[in-house]
């Protein structure tokens, strides 16, 4: 034992452990190497808390910047098949609807065709459903053994329909049909009501009906 | 064997299916305005409405008996000097199911009943003709407005001469 340790030992009444303890941490003290390690220790320690810092930081600037504003929420595009009505796109074109500020984009295969949002006249949605098995496949199943096809025509998913009506430059009116995913309509018709898009029914009053009603069906009503 | 049976059905329904009135012979005429697709106190899907004007549109154009097809508001169609003018309006229309129409054949058909009036620039009434789209077996409900765009492209083929020109 070194005569500090003696010395303190003595003054303050403590145990000899607990001063050998002290000792090692005081400066000066022959057994430099705990402090050492300390202070690598607490190197460590702030090089962690300044990662950490940075992190959260690029993480909280992120997280603002990805919150949803209104134009980036307009841009949010829809998969559609194009039934009928878009000039110079195919019938049963499969490809993806958005709304921008001037207008309706459908983009297929690389091409994108435009709606601007002042000729758009009106938009409505409807409800149908189609085949799982649709296209040339479906076709092909009518002609499985032991009546399979018809078995498979039992299997459907409900579609949304968007009819959008809508004026060329030379006044002639037009009529275009999308088909989207179940409930998507109506979302895309919020998003070009909110661009400007005229429509005799809103997406409200539309909700209830499609709530209450059952597909018309009778002569005359 | 379910299609022969739907080929026989259709070939049934074809008789009573169309009622025409006032034909005068063939017309010629270079420019054809197609009006939009009324009804008369029946309640059709507006996807159903736009598929038979763009289906009418689509198929007369293929005809090739008119230099222009013009659609309904078309500016340039006053300037035609013998201009047909085609209104549409549904009589009547029975929304069916595709499920049942596949599974059984024989029910689920959708209908649509429409009245057919061609008239001249004047407005007088050049004739008139009941006709009806369907879909019985293959097909979503909507391919009975393609139906019908093809039987008024029949008619406007039996009931107008072809100019020298196509359409379009």
């Amino acid at each position: 034992m070194t005569p500090r340790v003696q010395d303190a030992e003595n003054y303050f009444g403590l145990s000899c452990a607990d001063v050998q303890v002290y000792v090692m941490r005081l400066p000066g003290s022959q057994d430099a190497r705990p402090r050492l390690e300390e202070t690598d220790f607490m190197l460590k320690n702030y090089r962690f808390i300044f990662t950490l810092f940075v992190i959260l930081s690029a993480w909280s600037a992120s997280f603002t910047f990805a919150q949803p504003q209104p134009t980036q929420q307009a841009t949010t595009s829809f998969r559609a098949v194009h039934v009928i009505g878009l000039q110079d796109v195919k019938h049963n074109a499969k490809g993806k609807v958005s709304v921008s500020k001037a207008a309706l984009e459908f983009t297929t295969g690389g091409a994108k065709n435009e709606l601007p949002i002042s000729s758009i006249q009106d938009a409505l949605t409807g409800a149908d459903s189609q085949r799982l098995i649709g296209g040339t496949l479906g076709f092909l199943t009518t002609f499985a053994p032991y009546e399979s096809g018809r078995f498979l025509s039992l299997f459907r998913m409900k579609i949304d329909t968007l009819t959008i009506t809508y004026l060329d430059s030379g006044g002639g009116l037009h009529g275009a049909i999308l088909t989207l995913a179940e409930g998507q309509a109506a979302v895309l018709k919020e998003q070009m009501v909110a661009q400007g898009v005229k429509t005799s029914v809103s997406v409200e009053i539309k909700s209830n009906q499609e709530t209450s009603s059952k597909p018309a069906k009778g002569k005359n009503l | 064997m379910s299609i022969v049976f739907a080929c026989g059905l259709s070939s049934l329904a074809k008789s009573p299916a169309q009622t025409s009135s006032q034909h005068a012979g063939p017309f010629k005429a270079s420019a054809i305005q197609i009006e939009q697709i009324q009804s008369e106190g029946v309640k059709l899907p507006a996807e159903f409405q736009m598929s038979l004007y763009e289906n009418v549109i689509e198929q007369v154009e293929k005809t090739k008996r008119f230099q222009h097809v013009f659609r309904d508001g078309a500016l340039s169609a006053a300037d035609a000097p013998d201009l047909v003018t085609l209104h549409c309006t549904v009589t009547g229309f029975t929304q069916g199911s595709a499920m049942a129409r596949q599974v059984t054949t024989v029910v689920g058909q959708t209908t649509i009943d429409v009245h057919v009036l061609f008239t001249d620039k004047d407005g007088k009434t050049l004739f008139e003709k009941d006709t009806k789209g369907q879909v019985r077996f293959f097909g979503e409900n909507l391919r009975a407005t393609y139906d019908f765009g093809k039987k008024v492209a029949a008619v406007v083929r039996a009931n107008f001469l072809a100019t020298s020109q196509g359409s379009k």
